[in-house]
């Protein structure tokens, strides 16, 4: 999940670019309007968190001009002051959601997990494919009841391809929204990533939750239970 | 706690000012003028009818002196010195018994009546030396009251003594009265229909002077209900210098408070910048919890002081000046929306019921945090179901009308015996019940700030909590 956080801020940014980080997403931060939008625009974030009180563009005209220039994903505008005035504004101007300065990070990151998940279709909290369950609250994998202990990359990377379930997501893509950076693409972190969710989640092989795509990518072959 | 109560005792207020109030402008120049034109014409009316009654007198002492002159002039004396009348009189009135016109002539052992005076008496007379002359009257008598006049003669009769007689022609004031009251009766008749045409024009001149005034009254209560930025009309040079200040007073209003939001703004971000800082730096920390604990209960402190404390200061309250009538409709579309997007997962169905033209009087800011807090608190209560109701209050007398507010939602509602409870928290800025937030407090304040009112009870459609806020007409 690649999240862009634009606050000034530069304590506060750091920690919760650090916090975010820890876990499990891949964060792209700008101190001000201008480089938000200039990184806005170029990469395929998977959520932005805009503080409203920004350097040289404020938070709103950006939020504004990321809509304008076509970006889909969702928008969490962070406000100090809180008037509704600002909320009413910023929502209407594409933001998805808002938060008021100051907030508890565990508050932020719940935030951010519903409307990714809103954002690809989801209404609900638990992702539910068949026998395969994922709590996005409490960030939990079972199968057929049974718990199942991945790592914080592990579980981004199921997360990911859940969400996106029945399409096809290429290495790419996974790339770029799960890593930093500076991630060398071209290793083999990513198959073997696969492959280990594929022991975990399907060790007596009758499943098959991970399709591989020839030279394309991956999909997540069980399709959303309607009653998730 | 009932609307009721407080609305009437705000309508009696203003009835007391209204009893004390001096008189208008209008009535004061009508009442001075209507005095001085009544004044001026019962001057002119006494000083032309004692004119005329001069002029009367004059010519009736003219006539009475013509009357002896004729009289003396046809007056002869015989050989013996008795004198001799006239047989016709100058006027035939003199032969008319009664007729209130009678001539006497008074000498030495001689008296002479006309017919008219036969048998009446003529005591009161006195007999003059000649050439005297008298004019008297009017004397009280058994005749009625008279005028007369007489004159002392001396009539030469040859080789004797020249006899002296006193010739005297007397008028009651019958016909002197009858004329000066028919002069009277049509000089009342044409004064007052000049006094009345007189004040018609006055009042239409006075409408015509005050109209300027009435147009400054009109143009204010414009700017009041929000349908004008200032007083723009034209005006007389002597209203410029006010209303030149008004204008200037309600774009400082105005200023003043755009400085102000803006003010609070930067104070807003500046405060709650660095609490967020210190909350995530000490979340993020590894600091131990018997430290971590008490800081963050201080930032959460501090957060919900500086929102509650920079929310109430934010809040305008009644204003002279109204930028403008704020309409409510469509501030409600855009704060449910906002809403449903925020609580999407939630499914909340928002109904309305806004009544066409419903407005609020103030800061608009005002009307966005107390419609949003309101909505919020249902919305994240609601089963799912909200429903906003707005109702304009209207009074006549009041320029702008009031708002009647209610928001209910399907949740699980508030216990009648928590809702004092609640209310009173609100109150306090640092003491609130868990789940209201700092919003409900704020939504008193503004509730407050307009002189309204806030009751908390069942929703009678849906069963949750019902919100109503009455702002009164002003």
């Amino acid at each position: 999940m690649r999240i862009l956080l634009v606050e000034d801020e530069a304590p506060l940014r750091e920690t919760l670019a650090a916090r975010l980080k820890r876990d499990g997403f891949a964060v792209d931060t700008a101190q001000d309007g201008e480089e938000g939008m200039y990184l806005g625009r170029e990469v395929p974030f998977d959520l932005a968190i805009i503080d409203l009180g920004l350097p040289k563009m404020s938070g709103m005209d950006l939020v504004k001009s990321l809509r304008e220039a076509g970006q889909r994903y969702p928008i969490l505008i962070l406000t100090a002051r809180g008037s509704w005035q600002d909320k009413v504004e910023g929502l209407k101007h594409g933001a998805d959601d808002y938060l008021v300065k100051p907030f508890h990070v565990e508050e932020l990151l719940a935030r951010i997990n519903a409307l990714v998940r809103r954002a690809s279709g989801w209404s609900k909290p638990v992702l539910a494919c068949g026998p395969i369950k994922l709590d996005t609250t409490a960030q939990t994998v079972g199968v057929e009841g049974k718990p199942v202990d991945l790592t914080s990359y592990e579980y981004k990377v199921l997360e990911y391809l859940m969400l996106h379930a029945g399409e096809l997501v290429s290495k790419a893509d996974l790339t770029e929204h799960i890593y930093q950076q500076d991630f060398d693409r071209d290793s083999n972190v990513l198959e073997v990533f696969i492959g280990r969710l594929r022991r975990k989640l399907d060790p007596e092989g009758t499943l098959k939750p991970i399709e591989t795509v020839r030279g394309r990518g991956y999909r997540f072959a069980i399709p959303r239970s309607e009653d998730e | 706690m009932d609307a009721g109560t407080a609305l009437p005792s705000l309508a009696a207020k203003t009835n007391d000012a209204a009893a004390r109030r001096p008189f208008s402008l209008a009535a004061r120049a009508a009442l001075t003028t209507g005095l001085v034109l009544a004044a001026f014409l019962g001057a002119i009316g006494w000083t032309l009818s004692r004119t005329y009654s001069d002029s009367e007198l004059n010519k009736l002492h003219a006539r009475l002196h013509d009357y002896v002159i004729t009289y003396i002039a046809g007056t002869d004396a015989r050989r013996d010195g008795t004198p001799l009348m006239p047989d016709t009189p100058p006027d035939p009135m003199f032969s008319r018994p009664g007729s209130g016109l009678y001539a006497v002539v008074l000498g030495d052992g001689f008296h002479w009546e006309s017919s008219s005076a036969l048998g009446r008496d003529f005591s009161f007379l006195h007999p003059l030396q000649p050439g005297q002359s008298q004019f008297i009257g009017p004397v009280d008598t058994e005749l009625g009251r008279l005028y007369y006049y007489s004159f002392g003669v001396a009539l030469d009769v040859p080789d004797r003594p020249s006899v002296r007689l006193t010739f005297t022609v007397a008028q009651t004031e019958d016909e002197l009265e009858s004329n000066t009251a028919v002069y009277r009766r049509s000089l009342v008749g044409w004064l007052a229909t000049l006094g009345v045409m007189l004040i018609v024009l006055q009042l239409l001149l006075l409408r015509w002077s005050l109209t300027p005034l009435r147009k400054v009254a009109s143009d204010m209560s414009r700017v009041e209900r929000g349908q004008s930025d200032h007083l723009d009309s034209q005006y007389p040079i002597e209203l410029t210098g006010l209303t030149g200040r008004i204008n200037a007073f309600i774009d400082s209003e105005r200023e003043q408070r755009t400085r102000y939001r803006n003010t609070l703004a930067d104070l807003a971000h500046s405060l709650k910048t660095p609490l967020a800082v210190i909350r995530s730096q000490v979340e993020a920390s590894e600091l131990p919890p018997a430290v971590r604990a008490p800081v963050l209960d201080q930032v959460r402190r501090m957060d919900e002081l500086v929102a509650y404390q920079l929310a109430r200061a934010a809040t305008t309250g009644r204003q002279t000046f109204a930028a403008a009538a704020v309409p409510v409709a469509g501030h409600a579309e855009d704060l449910v929306q906002s809403l449903e997007k925020v609580y999407a997962a939630k499914n909340v169905l928002c109904e309305f019921d806004i009544e066409d033209g419903a407005a609020f009087y103030g800061e608009q800011g005002d009307l966005l945090e107390l419609m949003g807090n309101l909505l919020e608190n249902a919305f994240k209560w609601a089963g799912h179901h909200v429903l906003l109701v707005v109702k304009s209050q209207r009074q006549p007398g009041r320029p702008r009308a009031g708002l009647l507010l209610s928001v209910e939602d399907d949740g699980p509602g508030i216990e009648e015996d928590k809702v004092e409870k609640i209310l009173q928290r609100g109150v306090r800025g640092d003491e609130r019940v868990k789940g209201h937030g700092i919003g409900l407090s704020i939504v008193q304040d503004i509730v407050r700030a307009y002189h309204g009112e806030l009751i908390v009870d069942r929703s009678p459609e849906f069963g949750g909590a019902r919100f109503s806020v009455a702002l009164p007409p002003t």
